[in-house]
């Protein structure tokens, strides 16, 4: 197994101190079964100790290390340097930071700056139905979670922000409608008027136009424009009629 | 030399919490049920509170559901005992056990998405160590959200805290903790973003800043996972309670620690050598790989220490093999997809055809801050600090004594978080108060230091010594004479880190520097612990000495350490609450020293 790689890596860097930004080549030689999370690590111990760049469980669960690699937005974490040489057919990789929010420096993004998008999406119950049953859960079928459970998956990581070519239009992004959409699906959800405003906002699902950038690039495998293009026909039942009660 | 250190503006608030995981906005949360409106600020180390580690929770948590005819809190209650080598506290066990299923219920109505059984109640699930009738058959006892129980409650309690309208300061750390007299102030955070230092004055604080893991070199633990709110405890002179209990998963992932769960070897695993040989048969005759966690880690680390592992050549970590190439289709593709996914993910493997490489993997710090039932952080033996409160990994109550169950921990974040809330809100119709001597002076003796220093060390090399210093001398197996020459080594290594430089010496979003004053953090602790285990002459729980291979009654206490200045060291003890056993209520029989037999 155990085959090292020589890996050219170009990353755009951005000193805050100096408002400055350059593209930054380092060499490095890497084991195949490296994360780029790992390579990035390498970078700050062998080479230079000042690259920035963000993570924090490094095994795709939280979403904190997203960057573009040439030009595809993905989690650093999730991808293996024998991978990407496969995928990319080169050991050359430039590497940039997502353009969802401002950058802090180098490769880390302001992430709170593109969380605000989520924020106003609502992603807590607004306002709860009565539960029948006082001081238990509600019951939820399985059915009924099933057409929105994938949903419920986003780590908003906003890979899928990131390539929406509509996100830069005012749009809150497809993560953010995803979040208000899987309300919209939860029985437990009681406004759904107000959710039905904010997703059909001047900032709202009307922006997407289902190119479906989104669904390609979600590290966690969600159907984002699927559920976009259900959403905007009106459709909450995830495409199946309504289950009776 | 370089920028004069300075506090750039002083907040007021309500509650402060340091450390924005599951524990702690819990706490957030439950107070605001009470008194909405509360000014409440959240600091969390990562980009937003969502990133916390908690989130990475697959498992599930624990709780009896009143309405199972099977299943009873005593039954509970009994395994975390038994579980925790008889080294919890048992009015902790019996308050957070008979709670449990409340805070699961909170946690639904709040909109968490637990996985629904047919009539659509909650699922539930066996998990390890959790029993029926005092250990006879398995319960069913851990709720779920699939393979994401912690990202469900994360999500559920940031939700909250945001519509509550807590505000979050992210990607910031708490670099001191501000006293006047027996009372917690505030604290003094450090916003990465615009390089700022900041006095938050709070009438409430709480301490929740997770787990430890990056002590040791392989890891399940997230990066940020350095000890910060032990090490901000320790230099304030305040003690730490069991440091030296520490556990080990026995599958971490090679090599980034990433947890292979249990249930690979409960579907048949079988763990190899290098040579290939079935080696837990020679440990555990019997149950072979099915033994528990700290024999099955134990075996591997001989194993290993003995010339029979494998080293990974990208990663240069030694391990073992699973081999899981004998099962069925059916096995891999239904009942491990997640865990068989994680070996194609990240070290591209195929489990069906391939052995896997796994290790000891850190896994858990079981010691911690230590409090009373309500959270709040202890002086001493018997004082509590006022208006001070820790809850979450980072603190120890305690609920898991020397072992913790599997999904026992989510359960504890919940639970403490709650109660902890409730009791402070007892504290909240006081004023701030303006914090003895001057916020910000430790801090920037630190920093100034770490940004000054122009040695040839580096701090990055420095980290990983001291990670694998921990791993050999201070990890799986014990022994005094290890145990000594891991305290000299941690004193030599922070002499030297004293001199290790900072390329950039900016404030703005630095790395490096937080890296540096997060090796403090970690050289405080580690010193900590390795005193603390040299201090106790047994075996219990997850602490193995092989020198002291036996549990023994002397030791039935907690441990606690006092360190205000680095080195100087005052270890007494904290006796281990045995309510339960003694108020003689129904099978408290059950609740005596039992025998470590599985
Ligand atoms: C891979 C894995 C799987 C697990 N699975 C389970 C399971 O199935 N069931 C179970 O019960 N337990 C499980 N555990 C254990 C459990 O997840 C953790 O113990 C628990 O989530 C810790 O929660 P917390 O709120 O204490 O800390 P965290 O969620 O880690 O939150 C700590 C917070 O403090 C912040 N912070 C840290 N330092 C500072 C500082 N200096 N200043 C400001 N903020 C700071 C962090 O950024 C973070 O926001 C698992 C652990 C791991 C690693
Ligand atoms: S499908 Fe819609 S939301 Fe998804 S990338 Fe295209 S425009 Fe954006
Ligand atoms: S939908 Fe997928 S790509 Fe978008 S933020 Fe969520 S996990 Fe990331």
């Amino acid at each position: 197994m155990a085959q090292s790689y020589k890996l050219r890596l170009e990353i755009s860097r951005w000193d805050p101190d100096r408002s400055k930004g350059w593209v930054q080549g380092y060499e490095i030689e890497a084991g195949g079964i490296l994360r780029f999370t790992d390579v990035f690590r390498k970078i700050n111990e062998e080479l230079d100790p000042t690259l920035a760049w963000n993570s924090s469980c490094e095994h795709a669960q939280c979403g904190t290390c997203s960057v573009l690699i040439n030009g595809r937005a993905m989690l650093a974490c999730e991808l293996l340097v024998e991978n990407a040489v496969a995928q990319f057919g080169t050991t050359r990789f430039k590497i940039s930071p997502i353009g969802v929010a401002p950058v802090v420096r180098d490769l880390v993004v302001d992430l709170e700056h593109a969380y605000e998008r989520v924020h106003r999406s609502k992603p807590y119950v607004i306002k709860r139905v009565e539960n029948p049953l006082k001081g238990g859960e509600y019951r939820v079928s399985p059915r009924t979670l099933d057409r929105y459970v994938e949903a419920t998956r986003c780590i908003n990581c906003f890979c899928c922000a990131a390539v929406c070519i509509s996100s830069n239009k005012g749009f809150l992004g497809p993560n953010a409608m995803l979040a208000s959409i899987v309300r919209m699906m939860d029985p437990r959800e009681g406004e759904k008027k107000e959710r039905l405003k904010l997703l059909y906002s001047e900032r709202g699902l009307y922006r997407c136009h289902t190119s479906k950038g989104c669904s390609h690039v979600c590290p966690k495998g969600i159907d984002v424009a699927h559920f976009l293009a259900l959403a905007k026909q009106g459709d909450f039942q995830g495409g199946r009629p309504a289950e009776r009660r | 030399m370089g920028k004069k250190l300075r506090i750039s503006s002083k907040t007021e608030c309500d509650a402060l919490i340091i450390g924005a995981g599951g524990a702690g906005l819990r706490f957030g949360v439950e107070l605001l049920e009470h008194k909405p409106g509360l000014k409440i600020v959240a600091v969390t180390k990562v980009g937003h509170p969502q990133k916390s580690h908690t989130n990475t929770a697959q498992g599930g948590l624990a709780a009896v559901d009143p309405e199972d005819p099977f299943d009873d809190p005593v039954y509970h209650m009994f395994d975390t005992w038994k579980g925790s080598d008889c080294s919890a506290d048992q009015n902790i066990i019996k308050k957070i056990v008979e709670s449990a299923w409340e805070q699961v219920i909170w946690l639904e109505n709040h909109g968490m998405h637990f996985s629904r059984n047919e009539e659509g109640r909650l699922s539930k699930r066996t998990f390890g160590g959790h029993t029926v009738r005092f250990g006879e058959a398995s319960a069913f006892r851990a709720i779920y959200e699939a393979d994401r129980t912690g990202k469900g409650i994360m999500d559920t309690l940031w939700f909250e805290a945001l519509k509550g309208g807590i505000s979050f300061l992210n990607q910031s750390v708490a670099t001191e903790l501000l006293f006047k007299g027996n009372r917690c102030a505030g604290a003094v955070i450090f916003n990465q973003k615009n390089g700022k230092f900041v006095t938050v004055l709070s009438k409430v604080t709480v301490l929740a800043t997770g787990g430890s893991g990056q002590l040791y070199r392989v890891t399940t633990n997230c990066r940020q996972n350095t000890g910060d709110g032990v090490g901000l405890t320790l230099r304030a002179g305040l003690p730490v309670m069991d440091p030296e209990a520490v556990q080990f998963h026995p599958t971490g992932i090679v090599g980034p620690g990433i947890l292979a769960s249990e249930t690979l070897r409960s579907v048949g695993g079988i763990l190899r050598n290098k040579d290939l040989e079935p080696f837990m048969e020679r440990y555990a005759p019997a149950m072979k790989e099915l033994a528990p966690r700290d024999l099955v880690a134990r075996a591997i680390e001989n194993e290993i220490r003995e010339g029979r592992g494998v080293v990974n050549p990208d990663h240069k970590i030694e391990h073992v093999w699973i081999d899981l190439r004998h099962l069925s289709d059916y096995v891999h593709d239904v009942q491990i997809p997640e865990v068989s996914g994680f070996f194609k993910k990240f070290v591209n493997l195929n489990p069906k055809k391939d052995l896997c490489p796994v290790r000891p993997s850190n896994h858990y710090h079981m010691g911690g801050i230590p409090t009373d039932e309500f959270g709040r952080v202890m002086a001493d033996k018997r004082r509590p600090i006022d208006s001070l409160f820790a809850v979450g990994e980072c603190a120890s109550a305690s609920f898991h004594g020397f072992n913790r169950l599997g999904t026992n921990s989510l359960l504890e974040l919940i639970t403490m978080g709650k109660f902890a809330g409730q009791k402070a809100l007892e504290y909240l119709d006081q004023g701030v108060e303006s914090p003895e001597g001057k916020p910000g002076e430790k801090t920037f003796g630190l920093f100034s230091q770490f940004l000054e220093a122009n040695g040839k060390e580096s701090v990055f090399t420095l980290r990983r010594e001291l990670q694998s210093l921990m791993t050999e001398k201070v990890g799986i197996y014990r022994r005094a004479s290890g145990l000594e020459e891991a305290m000299e080594r941690i004193r030599e290594l922070r002499e030297r880190a004293i001199h290790a430089p900072i390329e950039n010496k900016s404030l703005l979003m630095n790395q490096e520097l937080i890296l540096r004053w997060e090796l403090e953090n970690l050289l405080w602790l580690a010193f900590a612990t390795a005193r603390a285990a040299l201090e106790r002459k047994e075996s219990r729980g997850a602490h193995f000495r092989e020198d002291y291979p036996e549990r023994r009654d002397e030791y039935h206490h907690h441990t606690l350490v006092r360190m205000e200045r680095f080195g100087r060291l005052e270890i007494s003890s904290r006796p281990i609450d045995m309510s339960l056993y003694n108020k003689k209520g129904a099978h408290w029989e059950r609740f005596g020293i039992l025998e470590r037999k599985y």
